[in-house]
């Protein structure tokens, strides 16, 4: 049965769900156990299973490192980057280890793990704890990058993500953590590698993942206003890319606008064009466009961050811009 | 500790299988067969010998990448032969020819390869580890580390953590001297690299890691330890390396007479001295050893040379547990 509950409650509830499902789920991160996680995400756990709920100390190449060991072994590993800019200090065991082990173990045994990554910017806390991480393993085989944008989403995809036997990057965008909508009470899977269409249009394809759902759902009703169509995919796994869903939106409509929050070089936005520019071009009516963060750090100040973040104002004019091309 | 002579005799010929797999290994690296680079063992033989003797098919052991010895030793005898086969990137290979030297794994025996990159299994270790603990038995996990290891931060991480959480983690650091060029009293303050676990309450000590007997001891009781539940171990293994970093590599920054000094320590040498001197062993029980050790070897080297090399194609295979990715 659904209920009305927040994106964070609906995290808490996957995990809590598949750790008494499987005893082979436990927790690990710094702060996750007694303390529920910084942003409360593991609340409650540690109470409940005290020997599956791990406090650690600030070594997030342990923390990484750890889940690849216990995860060959059979176990299923959920840690926490409290936030996802921390990956830089544990890359090596993402990249050259979990993203490796099935493919060296051939199949025999892999990095099962989940790695909760909280992303993303707005709450003014500067260019350490506001990034947006994807680009940066976007091009690491055998790796997979989760990123829910609604509370179902987060419910759904966290426990096909603990379940699924490749190593995932479960991102969270911190703005979402508060947002409200319906989630089953029950448990649920949500395929990884599916795309979205969450919303049916004709003229123009919006393409936004995570926080950047909520922009293209706003301009879609302000362009409908105007007697344009828009369809939004929300790509719900961002690596690897569920190309046939976007190609066949972008197929019907000629028009593609990307929304990402992270920098404009080297996001899911340039991987997108450049497929479609290979795969698609003869359907394009319009340059694509993407609506991105400049590419600077995150400032700190609220005004600066606010200028360096993408603006809504700059879907609308994309939207326009393909109309008019 | 001195070992009895069936036991000594076991080690031996294990040590002395090693050497001639690297011999051997070196061989067709050098004449091009084999591709890539490699990192042989040889003058090390006792450390890894000596370590994989005391453990049990179901503990974890993460060799280094100059392992080959505790690779071979760890497989099943059936299987050593894909060992090498796997070097010589051999579909037969225990890897069917993905990792080559540097990866070289069989689940089977809970060999879980080495990774490439220094310091990371040092961390991933803490997971096979931590295993036991969650699922209350008494598999102790290995790592294998070089003097060279030891610079990366993740031995710090790796050392608190096993440390305070009393994980059944044996560091087995085979200080060879040399990381590639720079000795390791260039690059680390220490008179001993074992001083390290001290600030971690890790029981810690330096040994000679040519002497098999002294590496069976002692390694035995750090196995009873972490069995037991008391946590990590740190194991300092003095050796040295005979080649260069890698095949090829002439070594010039060693300083003269060193590598004579240290072919006089040689463990195969030593051990073959106590057999005969100790316990009587004749040169013929000696010879019997040498060829069949010699029979052992030619069969992986025919293997190897024999075996087909992967199909290119396959090369996309296992990248994910549950999705194809794309060929040509």
């Amino acid at each position: 049965m659904a209920r009305t509950i927040s994106f964070s409650k609906a995290l808490n509830e996957a995990m809590m769900q598949e750790m008494e499902r499987d005893d082979s789920v436990f927790i690990l991160g710094e702060d996750v156990a007694k303390m529920g996680g910084d942003f409360g995400i593991t609340s409650g756990i540690w109470d409940r299973w005290p020997d599956r709920a791990f406090d650690t100390a600030l070594s997030e190449s342990a923390i990484t490192g750890l889940s690849c060991g216990a995860s060959v072994c059979g176990l299923r590993p959920v840690a926490e980057l409290m936030f996802a800019d921390f990956i830089t200090v544990c890359y090596d065991q993402l990249v050259n280890n979990a993203a490796k082990l099935n493919y060296m173990y051939q199949g025999e045994a892999s990095a099962q793990m989940v790695v909760r990554a909280v992303t993303g910017g707005g709450i003014r806390c500067a260019y350490h704890h506001s990034q947006c991480i994807e680009p940066w393993l976007m091009n690491i085989p055998g790796l997979v990058i989760v990123a829910p944008a609604t509370p179902y989403e987060a419910k759904g995809l966290l426990v096909a993500s603990i379940r699924n036997n490749n190593p995932v990057v479960f991102l969270e965008h911190k703005h979402l953590y508060n947002v409200k909508g319906e989630v089953p009470e029950e448990l649920y899977e949500i395929p990884l590698y599916e795309a979205h269409v969450a919303r049916e249009g004709a003229d123009i394809t919006i393409v936004a993942a995570m926080s950047m759902l909520k922009f293209a759902h706003k301009a879609a009703d302000e362009m409908a206003a105007k007697g344009v169509s828009v369809e939004i995919i929300n790509p719900r796994t961002i690596f690897p890319l569920d190309k046939e869903t976007i190609k066949k939106s972008v197929a019907k409509t000629g028009r593609l606008v990307v929304v990402q929050e992270g920098p404009k070089v080297m996001g899911y936005g340039a991987e997108i064009g450049a497929m479609l520019g290979e795969e698609l071009f003869e359907y394009l009516k319009a340059p694509i466009k993407r609506v991105t963060s400049l590419d600077t750090p995150v400032p700190f100040a609220p005004g600066m961050e606010d200028y360096v973040l993408p603006h809504y104002e700059d879907v609308i004019t994309a939207c326009n811009e393909v109309m008019a091309y | 500790m001195s070992l009895s002579k069936e036991h000594l005799l076991k080690v031996y010929e294990d040590m002395l299988l090693i050497r001639r797999f690297e011999e051997e290994v070196e061989v067709y690296a050098k004449n091009g067969t084999i591709p890539g680079f490699i990192h042989l063992s040889i003058g090390q033989e006792a450390a890894q010998a000596g370590v994989v003797d005391v453990l049990k098919d179901t503990d974890y052991k993460f060799p280094d990448h100059r392992g080959h010895g505790a690779i071979v030793l760890s497989s099943k005898p059936e299987e050593r032969k894909r060992c090498m086969s796997e070097i010589f990137a051999k579909a037969t290979g225990i890897n069917g020819g993905r990792g080559g030297s540097m990866h070289v794994h069989d689940l089977s025996v809970r060999n879980m390869g080495f990774n490439g990159i220094q310091g990371s299994t040092v961390v991933t270790a803490l997971g096979t580890a931590f295993n036991s603990v969650y699922r209350k038995n008494d598999d102790v996990t290995v790592v294998f580390m070089g003097d060279g290891t030891l610079g990366e931060g993740t031995c710090h991480e790796s050392l608190n953590m096993s440390a305070t959480w009393k994980l059944p983690l044996i560091y087995v650091l085979i200080n060879n001297q040399y990381a590639i060029s720079t000795h390791y009293t260039e690059a680390h303050p220490q008179k001993q690299l074992s001083t390290w676990g001290l600030g971690y309450e890790v029981p810690s000590m330096t040994i000679d890691g040519n002497d098999i007997e002294e590496v069976i001891e002692v390694t035995q009781q750090a196995v009873d330890r972490a069995r037991r539940g008391e946590g990590p171990t740190l194991i300092e293994m003095m050796s040295y390396r005979w080649q260069g970093h890698f095949s090829g590599d002439p070594a010039a920054y060693r300083p003269d007479g060193e590598l004579e000094a240290w072919k006089e320590k040689d463990p195969l040498k030593i051990t073959k001295q106590r057999l005969q001197e100790n316990h009587g062993v004749s040169d013929a029980e000696i010879e019997a050893i040498s060829e069949r050790v010699e029979t052992e070897i030619a069969e992986y080297v025919k293997f190897s040379l024999e075996s087909p090399v992967p199909k290119p194609e396959d090369a996309v295979k296992y990248v994910y547990t549950d999705r194809e990715v794309e060929g040509r």
